[in-house]
């Protein structure tokens, strides 16, 4: 039987190729699912593989959505859930563009405080969270003061 | 250095400099009093939750300086109980008022207020976040007993006893504290350590920071020695609080082995861990520091008003 994994290796595609669109690779594994909502749109073609094998990160995800590209509002939150992804803008089966995910300095209404004590999670405001450390990402509530890692965070 | 309009919220958003300019105009007023200095002023005071020696220290605070106050210390009596918004209470209260303290329960709640607030807002206490007036009349009080710890000198040990997991006081003061030449000791139950995070910023902010296995230690090794309370709602046995409760108990005897200038500090309010036979021993400096509130809030209140 062949390992799913291994057959990375070889020449054949394991997630379907688009004409144009965008592509986000190097997902870590466990935030794959997260990243295909963020980004897909009811409408959208989209092609998920996860728990491919990567050198880079052991067990990746790959997100493929066709026939359009990410908006500031979905690129913030994929930097939140993956930053160390790579984004890839496709045109006519071709990368034209490939950079990694930019990781704003600041996100504004992206993500709930996981502080049940916050008081965003009490008043309608709109949340602000600071980066801290980018490598792995951190990040402090700009209310309540506290640090979070990124998997902490839940998008809104 | 120009404190005009600035919202009072954390700590963290103070230089070294700032924090020496507020201590210095504290000793200022303290030694000469200025009745007039905010005359015609108004503050609000937006208690929604208890608090005694915040609120009334900022009211005697600006009383002293000739302004008056108005507000609430019930929040069953503020239209938040009617559902208004954060946002819409400080909207209609800096209509009236030159000057906000608010202490609310929930945390990041002062920067909310500060984000809508046309007037200075002053934080006194939001959940278990910031304090940070409490944070400046700690330093005075230190500075008062050891001049050396703003005028340069030889390291100051300062030592930190009890609930040093979820005692914001402590936690603030031990990030201010990385702006000057101190020593840390820590003395703290199993389960209640300052979280590593904290120790990891006084070390890297050039504190020297020792963990004690007693309060005794502590108390042979500081200069300043701030006592807190423990909460039995962080023990989830309570014949475990009360064995630690009785090792964290600070009495006159145990006051023989300490330096004959230490001082001993409590935020307050002390329930059973200093008896109050350390009341009357030349160490205990609590209730001084509760005094201390006064000329530290005059000094902000003047300088946000810009009057000083």
């Amino acid at each position: 039987m062949t390992d799913p994994i291994t057959a990375s290796n070889s020449r054949v595609r394991q997630v379907e190729a688009i004409a144009n669109g965008t592509v986000i690779d190097h997902i870590p594994a466990d935030a794959t699912l997260r990243v295909a909502a963020l980004v897909s749109g009811t409408d959208d073609q989209i092609f998920i593989g996860n728990n491919l094998r990567s050198t880079r990160i052991g067990r990746k995800g790959v997100v493929k959505i066709s026939a359009r590209e990410l908006g500031q509002r979905q690129l913030a939150g994929l930097a939140l859930l993956a930053p160390s992804a790579s984004v890839s803008i496709i045109r006519d089966y071709a990368v034209v563009e490939k950079v990694p995910v930019p990781v704003p300095e600041r996100f504004d209404g992206i993500a709930r405080c996981a502080n049940p004590n916050c008081v965003t999670n009490h008043e309608k405001w709109t949340t602000r969270f600071l980066v801290v450390c980018r490598n792995p990402l951190a990040v402090r509530c700009w209310f309540c003061e506290r640090t979070f890692d990124t998997g902490e965070l839940t998008l809104i | 250095m120009n404190f005009r309009g600035r919202h009072i919220i954390s700590i963290a958003d103070f230089s070294r400099e700032e924090i020496l300019h507020i201590l210095q105009l504290a000793g200022e007023l303290e030694r000469r009093p200025r009745p007039d200095l905010l005359a015609g002023r108004l503050m609000a005071t937006l208690f929604f939750e208890p608090s005694t020696r915040t609120r009334l220290s900022f009211e005697a605070a600006m009383h002293k300086l000739g302004g008056r106050v108005i507000g609430f210390s019930d929040p069953g009596s503020s239209s938040a109980r009617k559902g208004e918004s954060l946002a819409d209470t400080i909207r209609m209260v800096d209509q009236y008022a030159d000057v906000v303290v608010m202490r609310h329960p929930r945390c990041g709640s002062a920067r909310l207020a500060s984000e809508v607030s046309r007037v200075p807002v002053l934080n006194g206490g939001d959940g278990a976040n910031q304090h940070p007036t409490q944070t400046f009349l700690d330093l005075y009080t230190i500075a008062k007993d050891f001049p050396q710890l703003v005028a340069g000198g030889p390291a100051l040990t300062v030592g930190f006893a009890g609930d040093l997991k979820y005692g914001r006081t402590v936690h603030s003061l031990v990030a201010a504290l990385g702006h000057f030449r101190v020593d840390l000791v820590l003395a703290a139950p199993r389960g209640l350590e300052l979280p590593e995070h904290y120790i990891d910023e006084a070390r890297q902010a050039g504190l020297k920071v020792t963990q004690v296995a007693t309060l005794q230690e502590a108390v042979e090794r500081c200069d300043v020695l701030y006592m807190t309370r423990l909460q039995e709602e962080r023990f989830p046995d309570p014949l475990e609080f009360d064995h630690v409760k009785a090792s964290y108990r600070l009495t006159a005897t145990m006051l023989a082995g300490a330096r004959q200038s230490m001082k001993v500090l409590h935020p307050l309010p002390r329930v059973n861990e200093i008896a109050q036979d350390v009341d009357a021993t030349v160490h205990a400096r609590y209730f001084d520091q509760a005094g201390n509130g006064v000329p530290v809030r005059q000094a902000l209140l003047g300088l946000v008003l810009g009057a000083l």
